[in-house]
C-alpha cells in the first residue's frame, strides 16, 4: 500500500535567536490523526518548534509543509490560510478579556470565514458543550477557573475547524486539580481523530494517549518512538536522565 | 473699605449663561468624538504605520503639545484666511480643539496599545485574523479601557481650554460671561459664577465619561 | 504702507519672548513654594487642613486658567489692590502652578512604599523628621521629571496672560498681526518660538524620566 502523504512534513529545520541556535535540524513527519507528544528539558526547543509550525516564529533553514502547502513567511495571506488549518492552544490561555466566552469563540469564524452570526452562535454552543462548559456562554473569562479558561481556549481553536492542533504546555499553568478536566477534553479530541502535537510534561497522559513520543534535547530530535518504546526502553543516556529526574 | 458683591444681577442673566453652557458642551462633545477618532488613527499609525507616516504623526504630536492652545486657535481662525480658508468662529474652535485633543489622545492611546500582552496578539494571529482585524477586535477595546481615566482627564482639560474660544467670539460660556460683565460691570461676580459653572461642568463631564466608558467600552 | 520683513517681525517677537520667560519663571518658582506648603498641608494629620488643600487642588484643576486669570485681575482690583497685568498674571499663574505641582509631588510621595514610613516610624522619628530625612529625599528624585515636564505647561499658560493685557509673546503676535496684516506668517513665527522654548524642556524631562526609571530597575 502506498504510504499516505504526511499532513505535516518538516525537513532540516534550523532556527536561531540571534547567535543562539535553538533548533539544529529537525526532521519530522506527522500523519493525519496522529497524536505526537513532545517531551524534553526546558531550553530543548520544544515550544520553539511548535511555534515554527504555525508561523509565530520564523526559521532560517529547512522546509515545513502543511497539507502540501509549503510555509511562506513573507506571504501574509498564505500564513493566514495556514493558521486556519493549524490551531494553537497556549500555556497562558490568552482568552480575550473584553469579550464574553461565547464571543471569544465566535470572533474568528465571523471575521475570517465570514460565518453568519446564527451559525457561529450555534456552533459556539455546541463546542462549549463538547468541552463541558455549555452553561458558560455568557460568562466573562475572568469569572472562570484556569481549567475552564483553557477548555474555552480549546473550543475557540476548534471553531476554526483546524486539521492540526498544537498544544504548547497547556496544563503547565494550571493548579493540579484542574489539569484533569483539560486532559480529558484533549483525550476526546484524540479519540475523534484530531491530529495533535503536544508539548507536555504530563508523562502518564502522553503514555496513554500519544501514538508517538518525541524526546528533544539541545535542539534536536534525540529519540522518537511509541510511548512504550521511549518510556520503558529509553535508548540514550540523556533520555534516561530526563525520565529519572521526573520521579 | 466695603466690598459690595452683587450676584443677583448676574444670575438674572441666566439664559445667556445657559446658552454659553450649551455651546461649551456642544463644542466639547463634537471635538471629543472627532478628536478621539483621529487620536486612534494616529496612535495606530505611530505603532503600525510605515516610517514616513510615523515620522509625520510624531512631528504633529510634538508640534501641538509644545505650543499653547490659544496660538493654535488664532492660527486656525486668523492665519488660515490668508491661505483662502475662511472659517466661522465655531468651526475654527472645533478644528483647533480636535487637533489639540488628538495630539494628546494619540500618546495616551499609544501607551495602551503598546501595553497589550503579547499572548493576546499571538492567540489572535493563530486564529488567522488579519492585522487590521486584530487591531480593531482584540487590541483596541482593552487598550482604551486601560487608558480611559487618562483620556477622560484630557477631555476635561480640552473642555476647560474651550474657554479661550470666547476670544474669537465663539458664543461659549466665557464669551457669555464677558458680554454680561461688559453690560453690568460686575466683572468679579460674573467670573465667579462662570468659574463655578465650569467646575460643575467638569465634575459632571467626568461622571458622564466614566459611565460611558463602563457602559460601552468595558462591556459590563 | 510700510513693508515688514520677516526679521522685523521676528525681532519684535523675540523682545516679547523675554517676558514670557520671566513670567514663566516667576510662576514656576512661586508655584513651587506655594505648592510645597500645600504638600505639607495635604500630608498633615489635621483633616481640616488636608481638606482645604484637597479642595484647592480640585478647584484649580477643574476650572479654566483663563477664568482664574480674570478672577485674579478683577478680584484684586475689588479689594483695592492696584492691579496691573503683571501682578494679576503672576498671582494667577502662581496659584495655578501651585495646585498642579502639589498634586504631582503628592503622587510622588504616595509612590514611596509604605514600608519606608513604617521603618522610619519604628526608629522613633517624628512625622516631620520622617518626611525630611526619609520620604522627601526619595520622592524628590522621582519628582524631578514630571516637575520639569510641568514647566512646559506653565510656559504655554503664560500665553493666556495676553488676554488680560500682559505683553508677552502671544500678545505681541496679535499686535504685530494688526500692524502687518500677515496673520499666517506672524502666528507661525509665534508657534515656532513657543516650540523652541518648550520642546527642549519636554525633551529634557523625557531624558530625566528615562534616567530615573533606569535607576529604579
Amino acid at each position: 500500500m502506498d504510504k499516505l502523504e504526511p499532513l505535516l512534513a518538516i525537513q532540516g529545520l534550523r532556527k536561531s535567536f540571534g547567535d543562539n541556535e535553538v533548533l539544529k535540524g529537525i526532521d519530522l513527519q506527522v500523519q493525519a490523526g496522529e497524536v505526537i507528544a513532545i517531551i524534553g528539558k526546558s531550553g530543548s526547543g520544544k515550544s520553539t518548534l511548535l511555534r515554527c509550525i504555525n508561523g509565530l516564529e520564523t526559521f532560517q533553514a529547512g522546509t515545513l509543509t502543511v497539507d502540501h502547502q509549503a510555509l511562506l513567511h513573507h506571504d501574509a495571506s498564505a500564513m493566514r490560510n495556514l493558521r486556519q488549518k493549524v490551531g494553537m492552544i497556549f500555556q497562558s490561555f490568552n482568552l480575550f478579556p473584553h469579550l464574553r466566552v461565547g464571543q471569544n469563540i465566535m470572533l474568528a469564524p465571523g471575521l475570517v470565514k465570514q460565518t453568519d452570526k446564527i451559525t457561529a452562535e450555534t456552533q459556539a454552543h455546541k463546542l462549549l458543550q463538547r468541552v463541558g462548559l455549555g452553561e458558560k456562554f455568557d460568562a466573562w473569562p475572568d469569572q472562570l477557573s484556569g481549567g475552564q479558561q483553557q477548555r474555552v481556549a480549546i473550543a475557540r481553536a476548534l471553531a476554526m475547524a483546524p486539521q492540526i492542533l498544537l498544544c504548547d504546555e497547556i496544563t503547565s499553568a494550571l493548579d493540579p486539580e484542574l489539569v484533569g478536566e483539560v486532559l480529558r477534553v484533549v483525550e476526546s479530541l484524540a479519540e475523534d481523530g484530531m491530529t495533535l502535537l503536544m508539548v507536555t510534561h504530563e508523562m502518564s497522559f502522553a503514555r496513554k494517549v500519544a501514538d508517538r513520543v518525541i524526546f528533544m534535547h539541545q535542539g534536536r530530535v534525540h529519540e522518537s518512538g511509541t510511548p512504550e518504546e521511549l518510556f520503558s526502553h529509553p535508548q540514550t543516556a540523556e533520555l534516561v536522565q530526563f525520565l529519572s529526574a521526573l520521579h | 473699605m466695603r466690598i459690595e458683591l452683587d450676584f443677583i444681577s448676574v444670575l438674572a442673566e441666566w439664559p445667556m449663561l445657559m446658552k454659553g453652557v450649551a455651546w461649551t458642551v456642544g463644542l466639547t462633545a463634537v471635538s471629543t468624538v472627532l478628536g478621539l477618532a483621529l487620536g486612534i488613527g494616529l496612535a495606530w499609525s505611530r505603532v503600525h504605520g510605515p516610517l514616513p507616516l510615523r515620522a509625520v504623526a510624531g512631528s504633529y504630536v510634538e508640534a501641538i503639545r509644545n505650543t499653547p492652545f490659544i496660538v493654535q486657535l488664532f492660527f486656525v481662525y486668523f492665519g488660515l484666511p490668508a491661505l483662502g480658508i475662511r472659517l466661522s468662529p465655531e468651526l475654527a474652535s472645533i478644528i483647533a480643539m480636535v487637533i489639540n485633543l488628538s495630539a494628546y489622545a494619540t500618546e495616551i492611546i499609544r501607551a495602551g496599545i503598546e501595553a497589550t500582552p503579547r499572548g493576546q496578539i499571538e492567540a489572535a494571529m493563530s486564529l488567522a485574523l488579519k492585522p487590521g482585524q486584530i487591531f480593531t477586535h482584540v487590541v483596541l477595546a482593552p487598550a482604551l479601557q486601560k487608558v480611559w481615566p487618562a483620556l477622560v482627564s484630557q477631555i476635561i482639560i480640552v473642555m476647560l481650554g474651550s474657554a479661550v474660544c470666547g476670544q474669537i467670539s465663539t458664543e461659549e460660556l466665557s464669551h457669555a460671561a464677558n458680554l454680561i460683565q461688559s453690560r453690568n460691570f460686575r466683572a468679579f461676580e460674573v467670573f465667579i459664577i462662570a468659574t463655578l459653572t465650569y467646575l460643575m461642568l467638569a465634575m459632571a463631564l467626568r461622571r458622564l465619561l466614566n459611565w460611558l466608558g463602563t457602559r460601552f467600552l468595558f462591556g459590563r | 504702507m510700510v513693508d515688514f520683513s520677516i526679521w522685523d517681525i521676528f525681532r519684535n517677537l523675540l523682545l516679547a519672548l523675554r517676558w514670557t520667560v520671566v513670567l514663566s519663571l516667576i510662576a514656576f518658582a512661586g508655584g513651587g513654594l506655594v505648592g510645597l506648603t500645600l504638600l505639607f498641608a495635604r500630608l498633615s494629620p489635621s483633616k481640616i487642613v488636608q481638606s482645604f488643600a484637597l479642595v484647592y487642588v480640585q478647584v484649580f484643576q477643574g476650572t479654566p486658567l483663563l477664568m482664574q486669570l480674570f478672577l485674579a485681575y478683577f478680584g484684586m482690583a475689588l479689594i483695592g489692590i492696584d492691579t496691573s497685568p503683571w501682578l494679576a498674571a503672576s498671582v494667577g499663574l502662581t496659584l495655578y502652578s501651585s495646585a498642579f505641582l502639589t498634586e504631582i509631588w503628592r503622587g510622588c510621595v504616595a509612590a514611596i512604599p509604605k514600608g519606608q514610613w513604617e521603618a522610619s516610624q519604628s526608629l522613633a522619628l517624628s512625622f516631620f523628621e520622617q518626611l525630611r530625612y526619609i520620604i522627601l529625599p526619595q520622592a524628590f528624585k522621582i519628582a524631578i521629571p514630571p516637575t520639569v515636564g510641568f514647566l512646559v505647561q506653565v510656559i504655554k499658560g503664560t500665553a493666556l496672560a495676553s488676554v488680560i493685557g500682559f505683553i508677552e509673546l502671544t500678545k505681541a503676535g496679535t499686535m504685530i498681526t494688526n500692524a502687518t496684516f500677515k496673520p499666517f506668517l506672524v502666528y507661525s513665527c509665534v508657534a515656532v518660538l513657543y516650540f523652541a522654548l518648550c520642546f527642549p524642556v519636554s525633551y529634557f524631562a523625557k531624558q530625566l524620566e528615562r534616567k530615573v526609571r533606569r535607576g529604579q530597575a
